[in-house]
């Protein structure tokens, strides 16, 4: 299966493409939840949040509040920020991607939620489950900065997937990134 | 808040008229239940805290474990704040998004952001949402349609100018026709060599080298990746 978005990459001609540069695409798709949604795509081939690196998030970040700017101003109402992550998030196409979706009132799309009224003892169990893993992170020998251990954790992750860029396109089907990183790691 | 009669409400316009931003700043500090939050006078279980960013535990969540992740400063929408809080938030976000994965073994996320009422938007204060998602959880259950060409283009000719303007970037007519519009006049950008935002250097350091440790957790992330095949 080859991924989507790398497809419009390397084509870009057969999409209606409103910016581009050296990092992303800023494109209208032609499969929406509502017409004037707009998706930010990086063109490194990040599957999913945690695998892209920091600079892109920033930069795909900045962009979104630029294009959601633009539809307040054409089409009024409001504006969500969607990103889906993982399959269970939702994600389509195994490619990191921002979506910028026009809202108005009372246009019904399902992008609200009932919320849930926990109990303290949920709410705390919960809680626990993070601070444990916190927890965890803190104690790794290879992290120093007890702030910054989550940041570090996840810039460790993104070397791997900037190594993975150069073989990405024949591999994507079959292979674990992390793993194949962590592999070459002493 | 309760409602109030016609004279109050004009009492309190009135008195909002005659404040100052200062004043403003600060009735509005008062009147929000998040910057309460942040000042500490309302508790809350704290997941991540920096200077300008705090992230806490939805007590009225889309699922047990959804991170509500806000800047300190108070916002209302996302077009009010500074570029270098969005570029935080979001990439305190991504940790977050992990950490959901982690410790909740949770098989997706959502990063969600409702910018004004007809989006969705509950809290005066700006906030990234974080979602904890699961197969058939129900959640956010978008669904999406095919749109018209002539309405995917009627779409591209009317946001582009206004998206270039914002990122002070000038529309060049392109020198040949491209395939996509073969007919029209339409403009396309050109291709840009210097981008408009650059993210701050001093945010993005050089990845350490890399010291991904091999424990089983490792794993979650090329499952959840994989997951796609």
């Amino acid at each position: 299966m080859k991924c989507d978005y790398c497809e419009i990459i390397e084509q870009p001609n057969h999409t209606e493409i409103l910016y581009e540069d050296k990092d992303l695409f800023i494109i209208v798709k032609d499969m929406v939840i509502t017409p004037g949604q707009i998706t930010i795509v990086p063109k490194a081939h990040h599957p999913i949040v945690e695998m892209l690196p920091h600079p892109i998030m920033e930069k795909c970040a900045l962009l979104a509040n630029k294009v959601s700017m633009a539809l307040f101003d054409i089409m009024g109402g409001g504006t969500n920020i969607l990103i889906q992550n993982g399959l269970a998030g939702g994600q389509k196409v195994p490619h990191f991607a921002i979506e910028i979706i026009p809202r108005k009132e009372n246009d019904t799309l399902p992008l609200q939620w009932p919320s849930k009224q926990l109990g303290e003892a949920d709410l705390e169990s919960t809680y626990s489950l993070y601070q444990e893993e916190l927890h965890r992170e803190k104690k790794q020998p290879d992290q120093t900065s007890s702030s910054t251990t989550d940041a570090k954790l996840l810039e460790s992750s993104e070397k791997p997937s900037e190594k993975k860029q150069e073989s990405k396109k024949e591999k994507i089907k079959t292979d674990s990134y992390l793993l194949k990183s962590v592999n070459r790691l002493p | 808040m309760p409602e109030l009669t016609e004279d109050q409400r004009k009492a309190l316009e009135e008195k909002i008229k005659n404040m100052s931003p200062a004043e403003l700043a600060e009735l509005q500090k008062q009147q929000c239940i998040f910057c309460q939050i942040i000042a500490g006078k309302i508790p809350s279980k704290k997941l991540h805290e920096d200077d300008t960013s705090l992230g806490i535990l939805d007590i009225n969540p889309a699922a047990k474990g959804h991170i509500l992740l806000m800047p300190k400063q108070h916002y209302a929408i996302m077009p009010q704040m500074p570029d270098e809080i969005i570029t935080h938030l979001f990439t305190v976000a991504q940790t977050l998004s992990q950490l959901q994965l982690r410790a909740l073994k949770a098989t997706g996320t959502n990063l969600f952001v409702a910018n004004g009422p007809e989006a969705g938007q509950r809290a005066q204060h700006f906030l990234l949402h974080i979602i904890p998602r699961r197969e058939g959880d129900k959640l956010l259950e978008v669904e999406e349609k095919m749109l018209d060409k002539q309405y995917q283009k009627s779409i591209h000719t009317s946001v582009q100018p206004r998206l270039y303007e914002l990122l002070g970037l000038k529309l060049e007519k392109p020198t040949e026709p491209s395939l996509s519009q073969p007919k029209t006049q339409q403009p396309q950008p050109k291709q840009q060599d210097q981008i408009p935002i650059e993210p701050s250097p001093a945010k993005s350091p050089s990845p350490q080298p890399a010291a991904k440790r091999p424990s089983k957790e490792d794993v979650s992330l090329d499952d959840i990746a994989n997951l796609f095949k």
